[in-house]
């Protein structure tokens, strides 16, 4: 039973600074840069103190999970900001091109962090589903064609990644529940994708529907899925209980969209229901999904309260 | 003759973005007191807009509109704003409304048109009735029937209004009303009859799919321009034009939610067909959804290329 992150976590306010000064040229590239390891560096002690196993950099770099990778990807482009509800934006990428490799995604992040921590680490990737259903599709024939070519993209920097030491890949694919139509063609895609990778490969999946994508989850080609739990009050456990879960599970115990610092007591319950479901060597205790729009004190908060609860059960438990 | 027009939503410049985050944040919804000049000045550059891109009815975009249930829903008394839906297979969320009283108009709903409407005069004012019933959810009528024909009631005395101050063009837009069951299509008839008796011409607009389950009932609501998604539908849609016969049609025919832009001549021929099969009296070229689904330069080229379109045709 190991505790870990989904990946973002709240950025310092002073690299919020640092960020808009650099927008408006107020400072250069190099600073910039110093700010963004010094982040990562925070952001990591922060984890190391509340004492999670498995570790991600806090994305420190990522404004947004669909344009950061589609600007580093060879035919997107982006020509402005939608809507996604209210007065809320996302900059929305065009496929206008065939999808090619051209920079690394998550490489330079991921040696980064390995040198400056000893914890395990886990690299998070937004998954072709979701970056394709997110963007506008001026070139493939149909969404299928562009879900495959990009999880070729994926795949080799996948590869790549394992062969700079990566033993832990996430693929986050919060559009796959908002689709079950498209299983299918999710499923294929997250074939493609793991082709090949020497790694333990979870895939995270956060919105939606969950009770619709059961039981063709279940045939994912990865070790793990990762749920949001609390925010939903834990109520979707019972669909795993349903289908015989026989995977490892990431169990989303810590809600993210909430400020209110779970008890340890509360957790603790938690995670005893995701016992009955499966052995403690399976279980990855986590929050529900990033938690970037927390507080930061709050989310460090909560983090030292998730690994406290699975310090007591382990004890009580002997395990 | 083809005029050209767009379906409602269009692209909030940034600057009022940023003043909406600024006095109403990021969550907040309801009814946001905003400083009518402020309001005024981004309703005439995207009417500006418009008319530059050679669109020939605008609209004001609803450019407060935070969805497109919520300005209707939080001006009219019975309603409360609960979590976020998905709005249709779109990436874009609602703010689910909840029905807890009576329904009832208190006060002007589509109060930001009349601002546009002061700026420019042949202007379309865009409202919804039986779509908003249908997304939202219903805790205080014992009986659907009931809460229809109060929304009924408070629409109705909307689209009276908007006659009485010479509005030209109101449309309704129901993209739900495309998957009504055929003996629901009966009783709402005599709905939209009260909604369309007017002197203005009335446009009911339907979109994200084709609408070949509400034909024919659908030509008994009175309505004198039907609008057709003819992007999502375009071979069932043809059908109905074969088949039906309807004086006023809006010929949704370039993808608004797609940054693509189409070959003018696969669209022309398209038209070209829908026209000779019809016997139209009025022909209305557009995108087939809002612009808002679109960042704002492409929205801008999206019409370009229906005036375009009609430029070919001439
Ligand atoms: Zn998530």
């Amino acid at each position: 039973m190991k505790t870990t992150v989904v990946g973002s976590y709240p950025k310092p306010k002073w690299l919020l600074r640092i960020v808009k000064m650099y927008k408006d040229g107020e400072v250069d590239e190099e600073f910039l840069e110093e700010a963004y390891r010094d982040s990562v560096k925070s952001v990591v002690k922060d984890h190391e103190i509340a004492g999670v196993d498995i570790i991600w950099d806090g994305e420190m770099r990522r404004e947004e999970m669909t344009s950061y990778f589609a600007e580093r990807i060879e035919g997107f482009e982006i020509y402005g900001e939608v809507r996604v509800w209210g007065n809320a934006y996302y900059p929305k990428p065009s496929i206008v091109g065939e999808l090619r490799y051209r920079d690394e995604l998550a490489l330079k992040d991921f040696l980064y962090l390995k040198g400056i921590t000893d914890r395990e680490i886990k690299v998070p990737i937004t998954g072709a589903y979701t970056i394709v259903d997110w963007s506008f599709n001026e070139y493939y024939k149909t969404k299928e064609d562009a879900v495959y070519s990009l999880a070729e993209v994926l795949n080799r920097e996948f590869r790549e990644l394992v062969k700079v030491g990566a033993k832990y890949i996430q693929i986050d694919e919060p559009a796959i529940p908002t689709h079950p139509d498209e299983i299918e063609i999710a499923k294929n895609a997250v074939e493609i994708m793991v082709k090949g990778v020497n790694a333990y490969v979870g895939i995270h999946m956060c919105y939606g529907n969950y009770r619709a994508i059961f039981p063709d989850v279940l045939d994912f080609k990865v070790d793990q899925i990762d749920f949001e739990f609390a925010n939903r009050k834990f109520e979707d456990l019972k669909i795993l209980k349903e289908y015989d879960y026989d995977k490892d599970l990431g169990f989303g115990c810590i809600d993210v969209h909430s400020r209110r610092i779970e008890s340890v007591d509360e957790v603790k319950n938690a995670i005893r229901m995701a016992l009955e479901i499966v052995d403690p060597d399976r279980l990855y205790v986590d929050p529900d999904c990033g938690m970037k729009l927390l507080p930061r004190d709050v989310a460090f908060e909560k983090l030292k309260v998730m690994v406290k609860a699975v310090e007591e059960l382990k004890e009580e438990l002997d395990i | 003759m083809i005029v050209t027009t767009v379906v409602g939503s269009y692209p909030r410049p940034d600057w009022f973005r940023e003043y909406l985050r600024k006095v109403a944040g990021l969550q907040k919804d309801l009814d946001v007191e905003i400083d009518i000049d402020v309001l005024r000045r981004a309703i005439s550059e995207v009417i500006d807009e418009q008319k530059r891109a050679g669109i020939d009815i605008p609209t004001d975009g609803q450019l407060i509109w935070h969805d497109f249930l919520l300005t209707i829903a939080s001006r009219l008394e019975g309603f409360e704003m609960n979590g976020l839906v998905r709005y249709f297979d779109n990436n874009l969320y609602y703010r689910i409304p909840i029905v807890k009283g009576k329904i009832r108009r208190v006060k002007r709903i589509l109060h930001d048109f009349e601002v546009a409407f002061e700026i420019e005069s042949k202007i379309k004012a865009v409202i919804s009735f039986y779509t908003l019933t249908k997304l939202s959810r219903n805790e205080f009528y014992g009986s659907y029937e009931d809460m229809l024909w109060d929304l009924c009631d408070a629409i109705r005395e909307e689209i009276r209004y908007l006659e009485s101050i010479g509005v030209k063009y109101i449309q309704i837009d129901e993209p739900s009303i495309l998957y009504a069951e055929k003996r629901e299509l009966e009783f709402l008839r005599d709905l939209f009859k009260e909604l369309t008796d007017v002197k203005s011409e009335t446009i009911l607009m339907t979109y994200f799919d084709s609408a070949e389950r509400i034909f024919p009932e659908v030509l008994d609501f009175g309505f004198d321009t039907i609008g057709l998604d003819f992007v999502e539908g375009y071979e069932e849609n043809l059908k109905i034009v074969e088949e039906f016969s309807f004086e006023g049609i809006n010929v949704g025919i370039f993808d608004g939610r797609n940054t693509k832009m189409e070959d003018l001549n696969e669209i022309r021929e398209r038209l070209e067909r829908i026209i000779s099969i019809g016997n139209f009296k009025r022909i209305y070229v557009s995108p087939n959804t809002g612009l808002e689904f679109l960042p704002r330069i492409k929205a801008y080229e999206k019409m370009r290329l229906v005036s375009s379109l009609k430029e070919v045709f001439e």
